[in-house]
């Protein structure tokens, strides 16, 4: 997967207009995604990592634009991007998207096999009935059973966990490069969360996506990302392999993430809770966005904003603790305990 | 589905015949002087007698509804008393109503394309050119009372253009003012629930996901957005199409046109009980069918709704 980025960010800066204010979701947020990998993006909410894979298919609210930076994918530069006619040729064909709410993301009056066949229609050129065929293939595989059937109902007549395989059913009809999950299974049950990864992993490897899942179940993190990326504030603090970001994280924003896993509680004692609040964006951040919510906080931390240190090729980390000028600081003690916990990685 | 019609249908001619029989009772309540055509004063009370007799009103109530339901089951509507003394009652109607149907349902056509075409220029862009004066237009549709546009625009159009007045059968460019008029008042309402329930639709998930799967905004507002903006009107619209036979008083009026509009106040003032009898079935057969068609237009449209028992699996 090395060495071959298939889109790549670049001081990305997003912003929104809200009541005469400015907003700014996306701090100058760089990337870069490996062809064939399945990187997670975790955070709290409002840390904008909806808005920065939305920011990839033109799908920001009317109020929101890239202000600068650039996306690089296939020679084109995504920021650029102003009309329909040039997002038409992105979305859902190069790069598409899986909702969170499957409840809602299929339109009621529209049978489920038509709103697949019509995606192939736009997209493969295919037509009656062999875009019908090829809808059930599809409907076939991401497990839906009789799907000669299935493809006349409607949403209604589906549960759950199946309107979501439509769902991606969808994205994949598009044959896409990139996929993007948004929440794919916060809102599924358990039991069917499980599945639906699953069928994620198993249809990554089968059409040969690259996956992002934005996310901000670490479980669910673990269990199908090769690499993380933990987003604070509107900008990347940590990005690395899974292992590295479990087993070594070095920002203390992740071990504070991380700590805040409940399975890292102790019996009887409050679960750890970040304290504060995130900083209000509509006002410039000075130094790192993270430094008054942080028990490490440097005092440069207050002032500049720190760069990215390297702590392997494949793990880096925006942090002033990183610089060799820092004082020695160690992680948290409990965040050991992941490794002791094993299988909680990777399965 | 046929069940369900069935069922409706037995429940809407229930109601009918409550109406009916509510309707002929309070006719029996008015006073007798309305059927002498101002001419009681003179008349000597045996001429009255005789009178009301031939008119089978002395004899005992429930005979008097008996004979009339009898009569309806046979399809006679009996003959005008007052308004037009001894005519059948279904040739009045059946001269009257070829005008306010045909109007009626000209306006409307109109209205449909004009309201639903301007309600999505206004959805399309909201607060753009169009939305602008689109609401413009319908809160002056909503503020003023019609008769002072549908002066202003008999008096201005024809003194600028040759439009004539008066409808007149045998002149179709006299049809034009008449159905203007009568579109302009659903064209605003169809306009404001077309942009109110589209822009509603513009933003649900689905809306998002046919965006992020590449279709072009254009395609996006035929099959989906419209499609699902359209199910509430649906509703309504067997209602609106069948409500054309009552006519309207002021465009009828104001044009001379022969229609239905006014007839059934007419016939209360005169005491015409065959006519308001008439009428009012038809009114209500109106009615009751007209929620029944909506129910079932709205069935057709929308696979959510399953009327029959089985099937709708949640």
């Amino acid at each position: 997967m090395e060495n071959n980025v298939v889109l790549s960010v670049r001081d990305l800066v997003v912003q929104f207009t809200l009541r005469g204010q400015v907003l700014t979701a996306i701090r100058g947020a760089s990337l870069d995604l490996y062809k064939g990998e399945s990187l997670a993006i975790v955070g709290e909410s409002g840390s904008g990592k909806s808005v920065f894979t939305k920011s990839f298919m033109g799908m920001l609210d009317k109020n929101g634009s890239i202000k600068s930076g650039e996306i690089l994918y296939d020679g084109m530069d995504l920021a650029k991007f102003k009309t329909e006619a040039d997002w038409l040729k992105i979305r859902g064909h190069r790069i598409a998207m899986v909702f969170q709410d499957p409840m809602t993301a299929l339109s009621p009056l529209v049978t489920v096999g038509r709103q697949i066949a019509e995606t192939l229609e736009l997209h493969q050129g295919l037509r009656g009935r062999a875009a019908k065929e090829k809808a059930i293939e599809i409907l076939r595989d991401v497990g839906i059973t009789n799907p000669e059937r299935r493809y006349k109902q409607y949403p209604h007549e589906f549960s759950g966990g199946m309107r979501q395989r439509v769902v991606i059913a969808i994205a994949v009809a598009c044959n896409p490069e990139i996929l993007i999950c948004d929440e794919p299974t916060t809102a599924l049950d358990v039991t069917i969360q499980a599945q639906i990864l699953d069928l994620l992993r198993d249809l990554q490897k089968r059409y040969g996506l690259t996956v992002i899942y934005i996310t901000h179940d670490l479980g669910v993190v673990a269990s199908v990302s090769d690499r993380i990326a933990v987003m604070y504030a509107g900008d990347i603090v940590e990005i690395g392999r899974s292992d590295e970001i479990f087993y070594d994280p070095r920002h203390p924003y992740t071990w504070a993430l991380l700590s805040s896993l409940p399975q890292l509680g102790e019996r009887g004692e409050d679960l750890f809770a970040i304290a504060g609040t995130p900083p209000n964006l509509f006002r410039p951040i000075k130094g790192d966005a993270f430094a008054p919510r942080n028990p490490y906080a440097l005092k440069v931390d207050f002032q500049y904003r720190p760069p990215y240190f390297d702590v392997s090729p494949t793990h880096k980390a925006r942090t002033w603790l990183l610089d060799p000028r820092a004082p020695k600081v160690e992680r948290p003690k409990n965040l050991d305990r992941i490794r002791e916990m094993g299988g909680f990685i990777h399965e | 589905m046929l069940k369900y019609v069935l069922k409706r249908l037995s429940a809407a001619i229930v109601s009918m015949f409550i109406v009916i029989t509510v309707v002929f009772l309070l006719m029996r309540l008015m006073p007798v002087e309305g059927y002498f055509g101002g001419r009681a004063d003179s008349m000597t009370e045996e001429n009255k007698q005789r009178i009301l007799e031939n008119m089978g009103l002395l004899d005992p109530w429930y005979e008097q509804l008996l004979n009339f339901y009898n009569d309806l089951i046979h399809l006679d509507f009996g003959r005008s008393v007052t308004l037009q003394p001894n005519t059948p009652v279904v040739k009045i109607l059946g001269k009257k109503l070829p005008y306010s149907v045909g109007f009626g349902l000209g306006a409307i056509a109109i209205s449909l394309v004009l309201g639903c075409s301007l309600g999505v220029l206004m959805a399309r862009r909201q607060r753009g050119f169009w939305d602008k004066i689109g609401t413009g237009y319908i809160v002056f549709i909503n503020a003023v009372p019609p008769i002072v546009y549908y002066l202003m625009i008999q008096i201005s159009v024809t003194a600028a253009t040759p439009l004539p007045m008066l409808f007149n059968e045998r002149k179709p460019l006299s049809f034009v003012l008449p159905l203007i008029c009568m579109a302009l008042g659903p064209t605003a309402n169809y306009a404001m629930w077309i942009r109110r329930y589209m822009v509603d639709e513009l933003n649900r998930d689905y809306i998002k996901l046919a965006r992020a799967k590449g279709m072009p905004n254009n395609k996006i507002m035929v099959r989906h957005v419209m499609r699902n903006a359209f199910i509430p009107l649906a509703q309504y619209l067997p209602s609106t199409i069948l409500f054309t036979i009552s006519g309207s008083i002021y465009v009828e009026a104001l044009f001379s046109i022969p229609g239905m509009g006014g007839l059934l106040i007419n016939a209360i003032q005169k005491q015409d009980n065959p006519l308001v009898q008439a009428v009012v079935l038809m009114y209500a057969v109106m009615g009751v069918f007209g929620l029944l068609l909506g129910d079932i237009a709205m069935a057709i449209c929308d696979p959510r709704i399953s009327l029959s028992r089985k099937g709708g699996s949640r």
